[in-house]
This record gives structure tokens, C-alpha cells and sequence, in this order.
């Protein structure tokens, strides 16, 4: 089979192409041992079927970044046939930088000057002829995002495969030229170097400066030779070898774009820079900003409530009905307390996940998402994050699980991760059901409200100032440049938004799903076992219930005797479970939070709705009322009556519940994204620790102010 | 056909245009910088600043570019000639 990589610089259409060339046929993946993506699909050519892999997109092979790595060592490995480069024809000099280093691989080649229709608006007119004659590399103009010159495309490639490489290379002129010749004759001595490449390739890397080339020729036998002629090369010269290899590379960059546009560049008007006018502008650029944010949030957490219903209600038949047709015992326990939530989690964050996927991939494909970052850059920076995470941000407060995956449009992994490790910090939705009832039951109207309020902006500014510290801290090594191309406003092709909406969707079930079902089915076991078991309470149900049963009541008034019957069996299991085991341990702990004055006996009870809670924060509310044999409707008064909350132990107890832990769907997302446990373990055992601290001080401060 | 001293990149106003001098930076950002265009003789315009004042917005061989200040405080550029 023939195998072709694509490559190309950000923005130059490349995704829309690879879409256009294997259709719906993709395989979604990640790289080896990274979180990069890697997609590829393919198609029947006329010898058989052509892979294509879609590489990052980049601006260059030095092997600066992550995204980087992957594409050159993808390249210059043993399993592409044919390189097919993408190019912006549009923007052809800085496109042509990366063409440059391609050329240097040796390999077979095909140049696609995608977006041709664009370069004609603007006035440009493209002689793909000359480029291939001058190249010696065949060169296909297409329009991506329409379709149009797929076909020709595609048998360029098939023909193209099947060639050699006879490619015209960048000249660096007569004084680094007499170098590279040279330090290849060295390290074609040593066979083991083959693996990085050819050997212009490594010597340019070398020269070039890259710590991939050096680590690389540090293993070998001839080591100290190669590199003291580097350093000694390096000494000759006025300038550094990457300042030169990248000049020449320009120069040869310019001379292909002045092949390719004989009639030079008549850049007549561009509509981008119009738009921009308003969108970026000094007064207006930051209201429509934040329109565009209540938008995408209305449309994301509005339009995504009802399907999100409609997939909890669906889950709440299915266990009633494995409630119903199977005969009660663990089994029926398992399937509708433990499997069935966990399902039911994973699936109700799809609509939404799809939904804020959907707008940020608008976003990204219009232009409009680098424009975002570009406004709201500077107040982000300062606190050790990027103008990006701004949106991410915003979204955690609907729901947590789509803005860690929201994260995605952020380039540099330090920023990324810094942005998903705080996200878990912004209140989200269902937390807000949990200061509704608390604050409903323990303060005044007015100071409720206040108390909500003043969790979001305590989240908010935790967040913050934890970016802040990670910055400085763990991340102090890791560099990011915020250079960051502000492309031409583009309209986005409908299918394209809609198959990687999809594509989201589905690594998130079968990734993070994963995860989330089996900590969802542990919780279960800690909050029902050992009473699960007990046969002799559920005897006792059973004969309870019968003789409810024999007294020939009412249907209504029978179901709901019964009803109060398994509440209070459900209230016997849960409140002898291990996780209530484990509550009454961590009991001192809690106690400086929830009970500072050791005069609650329930306080317990809190930790194990908590513990409840790290399956889908809207469990601690219902898991409240199980603990505390409540009726849902009459919780709040249960707890006033019972539960011995003072209005300042309340606020400590919201103030953790802020904070403690991300939920499952989180961590599972924050798995899936960061592609370590080291990190998602760190998110959730620095909640833990920073909860009890603010909480802490809350009860503290508010003991000291005379509170409670 | 008087030449002035370079001076860096930040110092320059929305709409002002200059050739790019040299690059202070080094490592990582400077390789990045250089691929991104930023290279001796480069023309570059500074197009706008964002709305609160950082990053900028510049064209530099024919695209459109933001850096903040703290990147182009490593760019020297100086005025063209002529």
C-alpha cells in the first residue's frame, strides 16, 4: 500500500483537504506516546489503496514543539512514499519556508497551492506550471473546501508516488555549502545516524542547531568529531547557523513565490483587514467579544439542556426498569445503581460536548478564535495563562467536562495544561444545585443569593491565582512565545464542522468513558456494601413489604407506604456502607470545617454525600436526601432540623464542595487530554488539599468575625 | 537618506512600517521568530494594538502576525532608507 503525509502550515486548508480526499473513512488516534491527534484515512487509487496520514500542521521541521516532532519524524521515517505538501496560495512566501525543508528530505513530493479561488479574489494569478517546471516537483492548484481539483489531485499523487525524487533543493551559498558537504561526509560514517534521515538532512539539523540532531549524534562512536566541527563552522561565521539556514530558505522561499506569481504580488484588497476594523477594534472589539462568548455559551448550555434531559430521562426508565423486571438483589443493585449512572454520565456530557465543539470549531475555521485570544491575551498572561483559555474558562461554568476538551485550541502544552488543571476550579452547573439547597436552607434570601455569587468569583479567582503559581512553579522551564498568525476570515464548510463535532463526541465516549464507568461503579460499591449483601435486612423488607401488601389498601396510598419502606432500607445500606466507614475516619479531619464546635453528630453524613459526589456533583443533593431518610421535596427542612449545619459551618461546607474535586467526567476528560495519570491525580489531590484550606479559613475568618 | 539607530520593534505606533534589524532573542523564540519571517531586511507593518494594549498585530511577508510586547521588545528594527 501506498502510504502519503500530508503537511502544511496551520491554516493553509490541509484538514478540509484531507476531509475532501478519504471522505467519512477516517481512523481518529493519538501519536505514539503524545496527546497530538493523529488522523488518517483512506483511498482507492488505481494500483490499490492510498493511506493518507494528516500530519500537525506547522510552521517548520525544527523540531521545536511537540506538534513539530511528530511531523518530522513521521517524514523523515520509513513509511511515507510521497509527501504532499499544503500550501496557502494565498500566502506563498511563508507557506514556501516549510517547502524548503521538505525539499531537504530527498523524498518524492507534490505541491498543492490550496485555496487557489482565494489568491484569485485577491488578485493574484497562479502559474502552477512554471512553479513544477522550475521545482521539478509536480504542483495541483485545488479549492479544499469546495472540492474542486480533488480528482486531479488525487492522480498527481498516484503518478507522483511512483516517481523518484528529482527535486531542485535550496542553495545556502558558497560559504555554509563547502560545511554541509563536509559534515555530511562525517556522519555518513556512521550508519547508525541513517535512522535520523538523509545525511543533509541531520547535517542542516546540526547546523541548524536542533536538540533533537545533537542528542541523536551524541549516542554515536564519531560524536566529538561532528560536533566540534559544528562549533568550529558556528565560529566562523558573523551570525548563528539558524539565522543563515532560515535566511537562505527565505530567499529560496521568494524566488519560488515569484515563479509561481510572474505578474507579482498585486495584493489589492483585503476583506480580512476591513472585517478586522470592527472586530478588533479599540472600543467595539471587546463588546462583541463578549457577545459572541454569551453566545456560544447560550447556544452550547441552552440548546444542549434538553437533549442532556431527554438522555437522563431515558437512562431513568431503563432503571426503573431493571428495577422492575428483575428480582430484587445485587445484581438488579449492580445494573440500575451502579452500571446504569455511570452510562447514563457518560452519555448525558454528549450533547453538550458536541454542542461547544461544534462553536469552537466555527470559531477556529472563521478566523475568529485567534482574533478572541488576541483581545483578551493580555489580562490572561498575566495571570500565567494564554488569551486562549479565556473561552475554556468561561465554558467550565456551564459544565467542566467540554471546556477541558474545549482546551484543544491551544497550541503550547504548557499553556494547555495550565488551563485544564484550573478549569475544575469555575462553579459549574451542577454545583449550583448544591448551594441552592444549602444556602436555600441556611441563610436569609438576600445572603443566599450573595453566597452563590460569591462562589463563582471565588472559583474564578482561585483559578487564576493558581494558574499563577503553576506558572512560576512547575512550569517555570517551559516557554511559550504567544506568536500567533491572525488568519484571513474564512466561511467554514458545514461537514467539516459537523464530522469533527462527531469525532469529539466519540473519543470522549470511548475514552474518557471508560474511566468514568469504573469509578462510577466503585462509588457504588463503597455506598452500598457491605449492607448490599446483608440478606437479613433485605428479608426483613421483603416481609415488611408483604405485610403492607396484605392490608389491602388503597394502590396509591399502598405504593407509597411502600415507597418509605425502601427508603429506609436504602438509608440502612448507605449509612453502614464503607464510604460511611470511611466518612466517620475522615470525621476529624472534616471536624475544623464542619464541625468546629464538635456538637454535630451528623457531620459525618456531609463527607459521604461529598464521596457521592465525585461521581457527578448533582449525586451529593439526592445522596443527601438518602443519608438523611428525606424526602426530596422536604430536604431542606430535614437539614434544618437534623443535620445541625450552623449558616457559617453551611458556607465552609460550599466553599469545599466549590472546590474538593473534579467530578469523574472530568478527570476523565483530563486523562484523555493530558495523557498522564501524573496530572490528573495532581488535579484532584490539589482540590482536595486547597478545599480544606479555603474552607478552613472561611470557618476560621467567620469564627473570628463572631459568625455562626 | 538619513538611517537611525535600531531601535525595537515595540517602540514603533499603529501604521508605522520598518525593516527588521536583528533578533535579540534567543533559543526557542528565536528560532521561532526566524521562521516566522522575522528575518535581516524583512519589511514589517505594525497594523494595530489589541484593545488593551497588548499584543500587537503586524504584516510581515504578506500575513497578519500578533507577538506581545515581550516579544517584540527582542526585535530590532530600524527605519527604512531612502
Amino acid at each position: 500500500m501506498t502510504t502519503i503525509a500530508l503537511a502544511g502550515n496551520p491554516n493553509c486548508g490541509k484538514t478540509s483537504l484531507f476531509n475532501g480526499l478519504t471522505g467519512a473513512r477516517q481512523r481518529v488516534g493519538n501519536w505514539a506516546g503524545v496527546t497530538v491527534e493523529r488522523r488518517s484515512g483512506q483511498f482507492q487509487g488505481p494500483n490499490g489503496p492510498v493511506e493518507v496520514v494528516d500530519l500537525p500542521g506547522t510552521y517548520s521541521l525544527a523540531a521545536q514543539s511537540e506538534d513539530e516532532r511528530i511531523a518530522t519524524r513521521f517524514l523523515a521515517g520509513p513509511d511515507v512514499d510521497l509527501i504532499v505538501n499544503v500550501l496557502d496560495a494565498s500566502n506563498l512566501e511563508r507557506n514556501l519556508y516549510l517547502t524548503a525543508q521538505l525539499l531537504e528530505l530527498g523524498r518524492p513530493m507534490l505541491l498543492v497551492l490550496n485555496m487557489a479561488d482565494d489568491a484569485a479574489r485577491r488578485g493574484l494569478h497562479l502559474e502552477p506550471q512554471a512553479l513544477a517546471q522550475f521545482l521539478g516537483v509536480p504542483v495541483v492548484a485545488t479549492v479544499g473546501n469546495r472540492g474542486e481539483g480533488l480528482q486531479a489531485l488525487r492522480q498527481a499523487i498516484c503518478s507522483a508516488a511512483a516517481g523518484r525524487a528529482m527535486a531542485r533543493r535550496p542553495d545556502y551559498g558558497p560559504e555554509l555549502e563547502p560545511a554541509i558537504a563536509a559534515l555530511e561526509r562525517e556522519i555518513a560514517q556512521e550508519p547508525d545516524l541513517a535512522a535520523f534521515g538523509p545525511t543533509r538532512w541531520l547535517a542542516l539539523h546540526l547546523l541548524e542547531g536542533t536538540a533533537e540532531a545533537a542528542t541523536a549524534v551524541a549516542q554515536g562512536s564519531r560524536a566529538k568529531t561532528i560536533l566540534a566541527r559544528v562549533r568550529s563552522l558556528a565560529g566562523q561565521q558573523a551570525v548563528d547557523g539558524a539565522t543563515l539556514l532560515s535566511e537562505h530558505r527565505f530567499a529560496f522561499a521568494r524566488e519560488l513565490a515569484e515563479r509561481c506569481l510572474p505578474q507579482g504580488q498585486r495584493d489589492l484588497t483585503d476583506p480580512s483587514a476591513r472585517l478586522d476594523r470592527v472586530l478588533t477594534h479599540r472600543w467595539l472589539g471587546i463588546p462583541i467579544f463578549v457577545a459572541v462568548m454569551v453566545a456560544v455559551y447560550s447556544l452550547t448550555f441552552a440548546a444542549g439542556k434538553a437533549p442532556q434531559e431527554w438522555i437522563n430521562a431515558g437512562f431513568g426508565l431503563l432503571q426503573a426498569w431493571t428495577r422492575a423486571h428483575l428480582p430484587p438483589g445485587e445484581l438488579a443493585s449492580l445494573l440500575a445503581d451502579g452500571i446504569l449512572p455511570g452510562v447514563g454520565a457518560v452519555f448525558s456530557f454528549v450533547p453538550v460536548i458536541m454542542l461547544l465543539m461544534g462553536c469552537v470549531a466555527f470559531l477556529e475555521d472563521t478566523g475568529y478564535m485567534a482574533r478572541a485570544a488576541f483581545i483578551m491575551d493580555r489580562p490572561m498572561h498575566l495571570m500565567g495563562l494564554h488569551g486562549k483559555s479565556f473561552l475554556p474558562l468561561v465554558m467550565g461554568t456551564g459544565c467542566n467536562v467540554p471546556a477541558v476538551q474545549a482546551t484543544r485550541t491551544i497550541d503550547a502544552r504548557s499553556d494547555r495544561l495550565i488551563t485544564i488543571l484550573v478549569i475544575p476550579l469555575m462553579s459549574c452547573s451542577a454545583r449550583l444545585q448544591i448551594y441552592i439547597l444549602i444556602a436555600g436552607t441556611f441563610f436569609p434570601p438576600l445572603q443566599a443569593a450573595l453566597a452563590i455569587l460569591a462562589m463563582h468569583f471565588l472559583g474564578f479567582g482561585l483559578a487564576m491565582a493558581v494558574a499563577k503559581a503553576l506558572r512560576l512553579t512547575a512550569f517555570r522551564e517551559a516557554q511559550a512565545t504567544f506568536l500567533m498568525e491572525l488568519p484571513p476570515y474564512r466561511l467554514p464548510v458545514l461537514k467539516g464542522t459537523l464530522l469533527h463535532m462527531w469525532q469529539r463526541a466519540s473519543s470522549f465516549v470511548g475514552r474518557a468513558g471508560v474511566t468514568i464507568m469504573a469509578g462510577a461503579a466503585l462509588i457504588w460499591f463503597l455506598t452500598n456494601y457491605p449492607g448490599n449483601a446483608n440478606r437479613g435486612w433485605r428479608d426483613q423488607l421483603h416481609r415488611q413489604q408483604a405485610a403492607v401488601r396484605a392490608l389491602g389498601l388503597a394502590a396509591e396510598e399502598e405504593a407509597q407506604r411502600l415507597a418509605v419502606l425502601a427508603d429506609a432500607h436504602r438509608s440502612q445500606v448507605v449509612n453502614s456502607s464503607f464510604a460511611a466507614g470511611i466518612g466517620r475516619k475522615l470525621q476529624p479531619v472534616l471536624a475544623p470545617i464542619l464541625d468546629p464546635d464538635g456538637s454535630r453528630p451528623e457531620a459525618w453524613k456531609d463527607g459521604l454525600a461529598l464521596s457521592a459526589g465525585f461521581v457527578a456533583k448533582e449525586i451529593v443533593v439526592s445522596t443527601m436526601a438518602v443519608v438523611h431518610h428525606s424526602p426530596a421535596e422536604g430536604l431542606g427542612e430535614t437539614l434544618r432540623r437534623q443535620s445541625g449545619h450552623t449558616s457559617l459551618t453551611a458556607l465552609g461546607f460550599m466553599v469545599f464542595t466549590l472546590i474538593y474535586t473534579p467530578c469523574l467526567g472530568t478527570i476523565g476528560m483530563i486523562l484523555k487530554e493530558s495523557g498522564s495519570f501524573l496530572w490528573a491525580g495532581f488535579s484532584l489531590a490539589y482540590g482536595l488539599g486547597l478545599a480544606w484550606g479555603m474552607a478552613w479559613l472561611t470557618v476560621l475568618g467567620g469564627r473570628i468575625l463572631g459568625l455562626g | 537618506m538619513s538611517q537611525q539607530e535600531p531601535r525595537p520593534l515595540s517602540t514603533l505606533l499603529p501604521g508605522e512600517e520598518a525593516l527588521v534589524y536583528q533578533v535579540l532573542a534567543k533559543g526557542r523564540i528565536r528560532q521561532r521568530l526566524l521562521e516566522m519571517g522575522f528575518i535581516r531586511g524583512a519589511r514589517l507593518k505594525v497594523e494595530k494594538l489589541a484593545p488593551l494594549g497588548d499584543p500587537m498585530e503586524l504584516v510581515i511577508k504578506g500575513y497578519h502576525l500578533s507577538l506581545r510586547r515581550e516579544e517584540s521588545q527582542c526585535i530590532l528594527v530600524s527605519e527604512e532608507t531612502g
